[in-house]
């Protein structure tokens, strides 16, 4: 019960591709140690909000300070590794260290709770000795994951979904309801293990929890072959997707990504009181331009989400609003066993209830999601290529008869974007990956012309295949004017297609522009450089968004 | 004494060459005479006029291209000589065969040392140490994260990872000369007791190691037309190449792993796309490289192979020496 098998859950893991043996492997880990550890190992494989107690970089000149180690010996076998933690992991193996290890049994617990917090309070000098006796003493097999939890970057390729299951297929419950009790923040302790793993089913203690989302999948054609009868059609917005919970006068705003966002979003909670029942309303957050009735850009969202307690003239001048399309509970009664065609009638006959019943006017701030009703498949394809015009980003196709199931199951909603803004632009800059695609140059700079000049406009990570990727990885070795650091400057000479979904004026970029989503969408080997898209190309795309 | 003495071995893409004696070293393409430190097939070409190698390398080149090769063989640390400079082969303890190549001209001693392991290794002689004025060390794994483990510890997590799956059969993908038969000497030593099954290019290649004179562990010659659920909890050998979907797709419940030294990095493991990597290698790492340098006394290091920017630097600034480039 401690680090040691911490350590040999993550290398068994990380050593199978098997979704079945990775269920089969935490099933019994999870049996085999106690409830304060195994509520460690999810806090830490679920890595919603792992902390970090040192930077990578730091890590790095720690070791450098201790072992009288060259740190640009360190910085150029990075480039090979892509992971601080790993680095110095396996320059720490080349130590010659005692064999009489003091550190056989750390509890999770015990790394979490004390020995790492406390390196918080003690100076610089103390914290190295400290890491160093910790070094040292710790077995060789369990400096890996020493080093990541450190440094707060402990992954492993495994889901929520995958725990969920894991804990579901151990104590015989159903996954929904483990999936519910997963949900929002998970408080490293035996008691929220206990709770997770309780056979008693007792809604009021998920009360401050939101639902698990259910979430769209990409849209395919085979859909359209279906009646549009059978779909409900709305806008997708590009907002912050919301649970809106109300239970026993008590308001809570979570966001997908599972953070509970009421004080960013004080308005909200303040309007919700307002509205007598309780409820779940699964909707979209987002900052409104009431004179174009149009939601305003997804940065100026961002901004009101990083503030925590925003002032009254912040609220005023960035407004939100949020839209409503679906109702999950109402009353306490939890109704995702309804489907989708009677929660929309019970989400229409309610929303305007409340919004006519209460003393306030909370008209401003509750939208409820407006159906779109196109008569053939051509037209939903006409409806979606118009949908930039609204602000938003293309729409969601929903089963009539579906229920509110949880995850991204298929064949429930479909999410039908509109095509991406594009532009080809020249690569000008490459920088080592981290992760996996270590010791590659696939993080790419691209530029527009501007006068004659190449201006970087937009960088990228994703979009071309592992044969892609090594190939100009190649190229870029073979065409580099100059090496800052771990970033090469090349050659003007490759061509790439850019695909977007926003663009936008900045100051910030020199490009006077930004992109927002920049991924590579084809390699133009058939263009030549002078034929990239100038800047004012660029420019002409915001205005004809307007 | 020679005019230029940096200039007796030069590097051209089509391998090391020296031109006083006209002989190429390992050469990518077909020439007059070729020097092989080893049977890798990287390490030497078809075509070549005439060969020179050690007699264990011999054997297996013939093995590789064909009994009718010319090729002269000669036992560790015999000189001979060609257009006055003196030639021996010495132990590189990279795979059965493999050597370091002495040259001795002048007054003057190069060394190169091909691929080269200070690692223990019962499937080939040990590394000898020479000392020489210049060496041209290779540097695959030329950075302080490379370390390599007792081998014997990765021999025994291999069989601990059959073991642990007996409802699986274990593909171990490695190469099929040195590779391979290190991997089968050391398994023997574990007390794995199921059947091993090595592809024929592997088993062909112990053959040769067996008819040598080296231990291997019997392997029975798979057969992939046989019936795959035989194979439920056995060890099976496969060459690198055979890593295609193709390939595996008619076989079920399996679990693969891949064996080099580049496995040491999680990075490269995830990527290969391999269930498990297991850190084994014939090259140096990165402390027996710099012992190599310091054990051979050499004033002028070059090296090949693989990114060397960090062992020049290192040796430039921590340990005095010089290192020095072939102008390519």
């Amino acid at each position: 019960m401690s680090l040691n098998q911490f350590s040999e859950l993550f290398l068994d893991l990380d050593s199978s591709n098997s979704i079945n043996k990775k269920l089969e492997i935490l099933k019994n880990y999870f049996s085999m140690n106690n409830d304060l550890e195994n509520s460690w190992s999810i806090y830490l494989l679920a890595g919603k909000k792992n902390k970090r107690f040192i930077s990578g970089s730091s890590l790095k000149k720690l070791f450098s300070d201790i072992y009288e180690f060259p740190l640009w010996l360190i910085d150029t076998c990075y480039l090979k590794v892509g992971d601080s933690a790993e680095v110095i992991t396996l320059l720490l193996k080349s130590k010659n260290m005692s064999k009489n290890k003091f550190f056989q049994e750390i509890s999770l617990d015990e790394l979490l709770n004390k020995i790492l917090p406390e390196l918080a309070f003690i100076e610089e000098d103390e914290k190295k000795l400290r890491i160093k006796e910790i070094w040292e003493n710790l077995p060789n097999e369990n400096l890996l994951i020493f080093n990541k939890i450190l440094t707060g970057t402990f992954r492993v390729g495994v889901s929520i979904g995958l725990i969920t299951k894991s804990i579901a297929k151990y104590i015989n419950l159903d996954e929904s309801i483990v999936a519910h009790r997963l949900m929002g923040d998970f408080e490293p302790s035996a008691k929220s293990f206990k709770f997770l793993i309780n056979n008693k089913i007792d809604l009021e203690e998920l009360n401050y929890k939101p639902y698990p989302f259910l979430l769209a999948n990409t849209f395919e054609k085979k859909v359209s072959e279906e009646s549009i009868n059978n779909f409900q059609f709305e806008w997708k917005w590009d907002g912050i997707r919301i649970q809106l919970i109300k239970r026993l006068g008590k308001v809570s705003i979570w966001t997908r990504g599972q953070d509970l966002v009421n004080k960013s979003f004080p308005e909200l909670e303040e309007n919700t009181l307002f509205i007598k029942d309780d409820f779940v309303i699964d909707g979209e957050l987002l900052v409104w331009d009431f004179k174009e009735e149009l939601p305003l850009n997804f940065s100026l969202l961002q901004k009101r989400i990083n503030r925590k307690a925003p002032s009254k003239s912040i609220q005023k001048n960035l407004p939100i609003v949020f839209i409503a399309y679906d109702l999950i509970e109402i009353k306490g009664e939890d109704k995702r066993e309804l489907d989708l065609k009677n929660r929309r009638i019970n989400l229409e006959k309610n929303f305007h209830k409340w919004i006519n019943q209460s003393e306030k006017d909370i008209s401003k701030i509750f939208k409820i999601s407006n159906l779109l009703f196109p008569k053939t498949w051509k037209e939903v394809e006409n409806l979606k290529n118009k949908s930039r015009d609204n602000g938003t980003e293309g729409l969601v196709i929903k089963n009539k008869n579906s229920l509110y199931l949880s995850g991204r199951k298929k064949g429930i909603w479909w999410k039908y974007k509109v095509d991406p803004m594009q532009l080809d632009a020249v690569l000008i800059y490459a920088k080592g990956g981290s992760g996996k695609r270590a010791g590659l140059y696939t993080d790419y700079s691209f530029a527009l012309w501007k006068d004659g000049q190449l201006i970087k406009f937009a960088s990228a990570y994703s979009g071309l295949n592992n044969e892609e990727i090594k190939e100009l990885d190649k190229w870029i070795r073979k065409n580099t004017i100059e090496r800052f650091g771990p970033v090469r400057s090349v050659k003007p000479e490759m061509v790439f297609e850019i695909s977007f979904e926003n663009i936008q004026v900045s100051n910030r970029h020199k490009a006077g522009i930004s992109v927002r989503f920049p991924r590579i969408s084809k390699w133009r080997k058939d263009k030549n450089i002078k034929d990239a898209d100038t800047l004012e190309n660029a420019q002409k795309l915001i205005i004809n968004k307007l | 004494m020679i005019k230029d003495k940096t200039d007796l071995i030069k590097y051209s893409k089509n391998g090391l060459y020296c031109e006083i004696a006209d002989i190429w070293i390992d050469p990518h393409k077909p020439v007059k005479r070729a020097l092989i430190t080893h049977a890798h097939m990287d390490h030497f070409t078809f075509g070549c006029d005439e060969y020179f190698a050690t007699y264990e390398t011999s054997i297996i080149l013939k093995e590789r291209i064909g009994s009718q090769i010319n090729i002269k063989a000669y036992d560790y640390g015999t000189e001979f000589k060609i257009n006055g400079i003196n030639i021996s082969f010495h132990p590189s303890g990279h795979i059965l065969g493999s050597s370091q190549i002495k040259f001795n001209f002048a007054g003057e001693v190069w060394l190169i040392t091909g691929d080269f392991k200070r690692q223990k290794d019962d499937t080939c002689m040990e590394f000898e140490k020479v000392k020489t004025d210049y060496l041209i060390s290779e540097s695959t794994f030329g950075l302080p994260i490379f370390k390599w483990e007792d081998p014997q510890k990765t021999a025994s997590d291999i069989t601990k990872w059959i073991v642990s799956s007996p409802e699986n059969t274990s593909i171990l993908f490695c190469y099929s000369l040195g590779k391979a038969q290190r991997l089968l000497n050391e398994i023997s030593k574990t007390n794995f007791k199921n059947n091993i099954y090595t592809h024929s290019s592997i088993y062909k290649m112990n053959n040769c190691y067996k008819k040598l004179g080296i231990n291997i562990a019997n392997t029975i010659q798979f057969d992939k037309t046989q019936n795959i659920n035989e194979f439920k909890g056995s060890l099976i050998l496969l060459p690198q190449s055979l890593n295609k979907g193709s390939y595996l797709q008619k076989f079920k419940n399996i679990q693969t792993g891949f064996a080099s030294g580049w496995m040491s990095i999680r990075a490269l493991r995830k990527r290969s796309g391999f269930d498990k990597g297991f850190a084994i290698s014939d090259h140096s790492d990165w402390e027996d490289i710099l012992k190599t340098v310091k054990e051979s006394e050499a004033k002028n290091v070059f090296f090949h192979h693989g990114d060397s920017e960090a062992l020049n630097r290192y040796l430039n600034e921590k340990k005095s020496i010089n290192v020095l480039y072939f102008d390519s």
